[in-house]
């Protein structure tokens, strides 16, 4: 480094310091308008990225059947069972209030149970408690005998003493603002279950479930924020107080660690990111990282003012000596934090991207702001040693002396410690992220011991064709399939339809117990469903177990207290049994517990390239500032062994460790850089000076050594505040990060400075070549460890198949009807009618390529005019989005040759002044709207053929629609007809397609469109013909560079 | 007839014009050829022919020009197109011929032909290859593109530099995909160098001082065969759009000498710019800007000056103003010229703002207002341009310009003079 560079630099700092001070708080305020922006995101499915395959997996499981935010009440009746007039009295009324909580779509209690037995020929399907209102100890004793007889109830809805009962409601969350939308849920739960237990002092009642495990999420990031907050700031006032003894240096450094963190929490309000359970720890990290800065300057102001009186020449010197370094311990930890970006869990991303804005805000205001405050804010001088400078003499005598002994003990223990890296075992249940402290996990476990288990895998069996699952084959393996997960002993319950449909084949043959098995035929088997679900009571139809088109059935396999290990090994079996015994159903699980299952293993992988990248990088900033390879290597050593301590001490003891493990390394790389950066820069200094290896390392403590001491204080006694973080993955990491950090000062202290003088001793005895020393190899294996951990390797989870509302899924099935089109070129001409009938014509080209289905991407598309001449040529490619991105998009403009792209936010403006809005021309992604099914009918103008109405709502509030009402028949999945209605409400729009085609034998486009606008009169046709599929376009011709080609 | 106007302008423009035209019968007459041209996939002859008036409500500053003036334009296009070529490599081929003719019956400096484009086309999947005339655009701002430098202006074509002579070339283009970017990279040799042409004595619109476009002077040897190169990677990242790009060569911006107290001569010099041009789409509102870099340019006091320049804006559109379906486009950009008062461009230290407005019926009505202000001097040019379709295929367009604070030390003072209107009518087929 360049040291009257750097004196320039800092007395220009000084003489401008009223410039700094402005230009530090005007960025701060700049920044800080972003918190406003801020909101808070409580949904457990934040850790799952849009590209994570398990996710995609579980969407699109959820989208066939349903999507589980379901809530648990827990019910145990203290004495005598639950099984007493008045008591099953009481679960049916609750089981009615519940039907009145907020989004609810279902509620499945004991005493709506649907129950069927056969009188005579008929069968009967009625609620277990049919009347609340009469139930006599008979009805009572009868309900018990059912209910402790049916493998659908039993373990989970009920325990075989008739003890523990429980109620499970389902909702349909729309999704809209999900702050507000679990925590209304549980309030009223909540306000529900207080009047319960009011009136039923002899009933005990505990809620779970998986709204129950968002609200969680929210909560506990709530009260870290605001516990530990204060905390930390305590901590940081002490630590300063105790180093410095000076309240101005306190407040000073209080100033800037606040404002470094309100620069990086507003970058996160500026990029629109809502806060997390992970990224609010976001401000305490940079807090924690920002006062190692702060530190830097005030302990070298310190050991200045011992000098000189001039507050000005302070801050200088500080500037001149430290500045360099700071500014590559901030960049350092920056780039580790980046490499969280790798992470395949966004909170860790945005974690990381937060983390690294708020230091390198930390990093502008040590060199700028703080420098300006102390050489304008007046500070008690004092003249003495600080305390802690004192002890850094013997500590580097210590070693010195003893610098032999100490490489063998170091090296033995940094194997030693390293050897338990295997003992980690990845585990992730989001139950348990949560200790109990919480009144959720000690529900949640309680639950568990005495009922059913909330980790739940779900396999999606497919039967091969629409309809299949009635197929008596299919129905057996499934059956054999159920039976053998019940002889599993780690598993608590299975839910499968096959035990309905049994029992429906038990009463179609007047109650023979003899007949309680599958049907022999298809048509039975169908038949009796079909008779069952006509039967069923509001709410209670059975879309959740089996897909729409009926080519898959639903089998759910609860476990209690399930570890991630267990679960994989369950499925591992599940998977050799199925491919044993029933390969055509075989498919890999899904569910909530399975994501999380995978999400370590995955992160850890993904993580592997970030950290290597990060050591890389921060490797040859090393390189560049020591501009010294020996030193640069030297440097790996201290940089790479705590963490390998610090796993392997873990392992040791705990073992279990969350998905905050990938991300460890990285992070903490670049933070025990900076204690490697500063020593072996001083290191260096007094190398360059002429000293012996013992005198410049005795140079480096005194220079540094206090510095170091304290920063490494500061910052392990952050982040030991944080790792009393009740939710576990923000308190692993926390406690990984405390140690590693630990362990990189005893290593700077204690390891390096004995390698240092060791080496530099040969090198001076001639013996040229640095040997390879116990260290290195240690280190090398330790690496070594680390990345086997990372390959460990898991199953491979593929991805499921169905739908969830019948809406939903008829959309999803006309999707999946037209997927794999690949691209196709077509005319369009547009006839535009004014209401008095006038003509005029539109007349293009088009080109559409099918995307892959990738998250967050719709189609690519290409229109170039014809007609009006004027316009010829004029061309537009549009890159569609899923709402509520906007589309990118370009048009190019023939007359000057120009390709500019535009906005395309404009969803409601007419397309070349039709009555076509760009929406409707847009390409319509499933996940736009949410959608209804309203009815089936006749489909207009074609009353042979039967059509679903359906309803679908835009999610995008830029939409021109309130809805649009859509005619897709139920033979071959076209539309026929959609109404469109504005925003307030009325009928504006009716498109009608005719002259549907279909292409390759498989795609229906249809030849002409009729838009009618109901409120101006006015009329388009749009006609598309000379469709040509598969023509072999390529991303390549859909490139906006590549317009003017196009256009001809 | 047209030819005869042709020969008779004399001019160099002219005469590349002519000889490019040549070289393309030359072309599409050669024997080998003719068996294609049968095969053709695609053909089609379309065009544009215009008649433009230019009103000046004031009395001309200089002896010789008009209150008014008539032109008429042609300009036909020529596409011939042979998919997948098995001689050429399974390529793609274009082969396009646009040809400009504008005949003014007031003004001989405006009597001219180009030819905008006379090129062949090739597709090799991501690569594409253009041989022989074209026209390149570079840029985003909108007012001005500094970064636009393939293309010779046409000086008597329009006062606001957009339109452009065609340029001979052989450009290599190459589709470049790296992780979230997607964009072209480009190669560009210019054998040719075209002289911009510049108006007349009688010209309306003109600078005091007449310049000579005949009559032009080259610092390198080869003077108008002095090769040009250029490279150019555009593309997008996001919702960022930008473009780099380096240019050596005859730089397209002359210098001037005089050759006498009333006459100046352009002065073509060997130059090298590098250049960046940006956009940031965000919703509504775009952000742009451009920025240059070139040494060795003559500034206008005739010395070598090395200098930036830049343009940064915005762009932001407000959809169905009050209910209709009309959108209005706000822009404000600002253009800096680090040679200030010695900028050969007039756009050295100048705000501009302006309105865009479309009303998005089915005749395609707009209006573009501008008023570019320069922030030192306070020289101000406002622009009002509007136009319609009439009809299927026939379209008015009225440009209204006027030019305020023109004082001695102007560049605009020999304009003051000059507010104009000008309407064109316009025919397609």
């Amino acid at each position: 480094m360049d040291q009257s560079k750097q004196t320039g630099w800092a007395a220009f700092i000084v003489r401008t310091r009223w410039l700094w001070l402005v230009l530090g708080l005007a960025v701060t305020v700049a920044m800080g308008t972003g918190l406003g922006k801020l909101g808070f995101n409580p949904d457990a499915r934040v850790f799952f990225a849009e590209e994570n395959p398990d996710r995609i997996a579980l969407d699109s499981f959820e989208a066939q059947f349903s999507k589980d935010d379901n809530l648990i009440l827990v019910m145990n009746a203290k004495e005598g069972g639950l099984f007493e007039p008045d008591i099953l009295a009481a679960i049916g009324e609750l089981t009615e209030k519940a039907w009145l909580l907020p989004h609810v779509r279902r509620v499945d209690s004991l005493t709506n149970f649907q129950h069927t037995y056969a009188i005579g020929d008929e069968m009967i399907v009625e609620d277990l408690v049919p009347d609340l209102l009469a139930v006599t100890p008979e009805v009572a004793a009868n309900a018990r005998k059912i209910a402790l007889s049916r493998p659908e109830l039993l373990d989970v809805m009920i325990d075989p003493t008739g003890r523990y009962g429980a109620m499970q409601v389902m909702f349909r969350l729309p999704g809209i603002s999900p702050e507000t939308e679990v925590p209304m849920i549980v309030e009223e739960t909540q306000a529900l279950a207080a009047q319960f237990r009011a009136e039923y002092p002899e009933i005990e009642l505990r809620l779970t479930g998986s709204v129950m495990i968002n609200n969680q999420f929210a909560v506990s990031g709530q009260d870290d924020g605001m516990t530990l907050t204060p905390m930390m700031f305590g901590a940081i006032l002490l630590i300063v107080l105790f180093a410095f003894r000076s309240v101005v240096g306190v407040l000073m450094t209080v100033t800037v660690i606040a404002m470094s963190a309100v620069i990086g929490l507003g970058a996160l309000g500026w990029s629109g990111v809502a806060l997390n359970s992970v990224t609010v720890l976001a401000p305490l990290i940079i807090m924690t990282l920002a006062v190692a800065s702060v530190v830097h300057v005030l302990a070298s102001v310190r050991q200045t003012m011992m000098e000189t009186p001039d507050r000005k020449e302070w801050a200088r010197v500080a500037l001149a000596e430290h500045g360099g370094e700071i500014a590559v311990a901030c960049i350092t930890t920056a780039i580790g934090f980046l490499a969280l970006n790798f992470s395949i869990s966004p909170p860790f991303r945005q974690l990381g991207n937060v983390v690294a804005v708020g230091v390198m805000g930390a990093l502008f205001l040590t060199l700028t702001f703080l420098p300006a405050l102390i050489a304008i804010i007046p500070m008690k001088r004092r003249e003495a040693l600080a305390t802690t400078d004192r002890f850094m003499r013997p500590i580097a005598e210590f070693v010195i002396g003893w610098r032999k002994p100490l490489l063998v003990v170091m090296s033995l223990l940094v194997v030693a410690l390293a050897s338990g890296i295997p003992r980690l075992a990845l585990e992730d249940d989001f139950v348990r992220y949560f200790d109990d402290r919480y009144e959720f996990r000690r529900d949640t476990d309680y639950f568990e011991q005495n009922l059913g288990g909330l980790n739940i895998l779900e396999y999606a069996l497919p039967a091969g064709r629409s309809d299949g699952i009635n197929d008596p084959q299919y129905l057996a393996s499934v059956k054999e399939f159920t039976d053998w997960l019940r002889d599993q002993p780690e598993v608590t319950h299975v839910r499968s339809m096959t035990d309905v449909i049994q029992r429906l084949n038990m009463n179609m043959h007047a109650d023979d117990p003899a007949m309680m098995k599958l049907p022999e035929t298809e048509q039975a088997a169908a038949q009796f469903l079909f008779l069952y679900e006509l039967s069923l009571g509001y709410g209670m139809d059975l879309t959740d177990q089996i897909n729409v088109d009926r080519s898959a059935m639903r089998i759910s396999v609860s476990m209690a207290e399930a570890t991630t290990k267990q679960m994989l090994a369950l499925d591992a079996k599940a998977q050799d049994w199925m491919v044993e015994n029933a390969p055509q159903i075989a498919v890999a699980p899904t569910g909530m517990s399975q994501v999380f299952n995978l999400i370590a293993y995955r992160d850890v992988r993904a993580m592997l390239t970030g950290t290597v990248l990060a050591l890389v990088a921060i490797s040859l900033l090393l390189l560049l500032i020591l501009r010294d390879v020996k030193l640069g290597l030297i440097s790996l050593i201290p940089n790479l062994i705590p963490a390998a301590m610090a796993f392997g001490i873990w392992g040791y003891s705990v073992g279990a460790v969350t998905l905050a493990i990938a991300v460890v390394i990285a992070m903490t790389l670049g933070i025990v850089v900076d204690d490697t950066v500063h020593f072996l820069s001083k290191y260096k200094e007094g190398k360059r000076k002429g000293m012996t290896p013992e005198d410049a390392i005795r140079y480096t403590f005194s220079k540094v050594g206090m510095a170091l001491f304290v920063t490494t204080f500061a910052l392990v006694a952050g982040f030991a505040i944080l790792s009393t973080s009740g939710f576990a993955v923000n308190g692993d990491m926390a406690k990984l990060t405390a140690l590693t950090i630990t362990l990189a000062l005893v290593a700077d202290f204690l390891l390096l400075p004995a390698l240092l003088i060791t080496i530099d001793r040969r090198e001076t005895m001639k013996a040229s070549t640095p040997p390879r020393t116990a260290t290195t190899t240690t280190t090398t294996a330790a690496l070594g460890a680390i990345l086997a951990l990372g390959m460990l390797a898991m199953p491979n989870p593929a991805s499921a198949q169905s739908a969830e509302a019948k809406g939903l899924a008829i959309v999803q099935e006309a999707e999946r009807r037209d997927l794999g089109w690949g691209d196709f070129t077509n005319d369009g001409e547009m006839i535009l009618r004014d209401s008095s009938g006038n003509e005029t014509r539109r007349v293009w080209r088009g080109m559409n390529l099918e995307r892959p289905a990738q998250a967050g991407e719709g189609d690519w598309s290409v229109i170039v005019f014809s007609a009006p001449r004027d316009i010829d040529g004029t061309a537009t490619l549009t890159q569609a989005k899923i709402e509520p991105s906007d589309d990118d998009q370009w048009l190019y403009l023939p007359a000057v040759k120009r390709v500019k792209r535009i906005s395309s936010s404009n969803r409601t403006g007419k397309f070349v002044g039709s009555e076509f809005s760009f929406e409707d021309l847009g390409s319509q992604e499933v996940e736009d709207n949410t959608y209804r099914w309203l009815r089936d009918e006749a489909c207009p103008g074609l009353p042979s053929l039967s059509c679903f109405v359906i309803e679908g709502y835009p999610k995008n509030a830029k939409s021109g629609y309130s809805k649009r009402i859509s005619w897709v028949d139920a033979q071959e999945y076209r539309q026929h007809k959609t109404e469109f209605y504005n925003r307030r409400g009325d009928l504006e729009k009716t498109l009608s397609a005719t002259g549907h085609e279909q292409y390759l034998g498989k795609y229906w486009r249809p030849a002409r469109l009729d838009m009618v606008n109901h409120q101006t009169g006015k009329s388009t046709t749009l006609l598309q013909s000379n469709y040509a599929f598969r023509t072999g376009l390529s991303d390549g011709d859909f490139n906006a560079q590549r317009l003017p080609r196009l256009s001809r | 007839m047209m030819a005869k106007h042709v020969l008779r302008s004399g001019q160099g423009a002219g005469a590349w014009g002519l000889g490019g035209l040549c070289t393309a019968l030359a072309l599409s007459t050669a024997p080998a050829m003719a068996d294609e041209m049968l095969g053709a996939d695609f053909a089609e002859l379309r065009g544009e022919a215009s008649v433009e008036a230019i009103l000046f409500p004031d009395d001309p500053l200089f002896p010789g020009q008009e209150d008014q003036s008539l032109s008429f334009a042609f300009e036909p296009t020529g596409i011939l197109e042979w998919n997948s070529v098995e001689g050429l490599g399974g390529a793609d081929v274009t082969a396009t011929i646009r040809p400009f003719f504008r005949v003014d019956t007031q003004d001989d400096a405006r009597t001219h032909a180009d030819l905008r484009e006379a090129k062949v086309d090739l597709r090799f999947g991501d690569t594409d290859v253009t041989i022989g005339n074209d026209i390149v655009f570079w840029g985003k701002t909108e007012v001005d593109q500094i970064v636009d430098i393939v293309n010779q202006v046409d000086g008597v074509e329009g006062t606001d530099g957009e339109d452009k002579l065609g340029q001979p070339m052989v450009a290599v283009r190459r589709i470049v995909e790296a992780g979230a970017f997607s964009g072209q990279a480009s190669a560009f040799y210019f054998p040719y160098f075209r002289e911009r042409t510049f108006l007349g004595t009688e010209s309306r619109l003109r600078n005091g001082i007449v310049v000579d476009g005949n009559d032009a002077r080259y610092e390198t040897g080869a003077e108008e065969w002095t090769p040009s190169f250029a490279a150019r990677l555009a593309g997008f990242y996001g919702d960022v759009d930008a473009g780099l790009h380096v240019f050596h060569g005859l730089s397209r911006d002359p210098a001037f000498e005089f050759t006498s107290p009333t006459s100046l001569r352009p002065v073509y010099g060997r130059i090298t710019q590098i250049g960046l041009d940006a956009q940031y789409t965000s919703g509504a509102t775009l952000w742009k800007a451009e920025a240059i870099g070139r040494f060795d340019q003559r500034n206008l006091a005739f010395e070598k000056e090395d200098y930036a320049a830049a343009i940064a804006g915005v762009e932001h559109t407000l959809y169905g103003i009050g209910d209709s379906n009309a959108d209005l486009g706000l822009i404000a950009e600002y253009a800096y010229d680090s040679r200030g008062s010695n900028a050969l461009t007039p756009f050295e230290n100048d705000a501009v703002i302006g309105a865009r407005l479309a009303l998005n019926d089915t005749q395609d009505s707009s209006a573009l207002f501008t008023a570019a202000i320069d922030t030192e001097t306070a020289e101000t040019v406002l622009r009002l341009e509007a136009e319609r379709r009439l009809g299927d295929s026939f379209k008015l367009e009225i440009v209204g310009q006027a030019f305020f604070n023109t004082d001695e030390a102007s560049l605009f003072n020999s304009l003051r003079d000059d507010h104009s209107l000008r309407i064109t009518l316009s025919a397609f087929w």
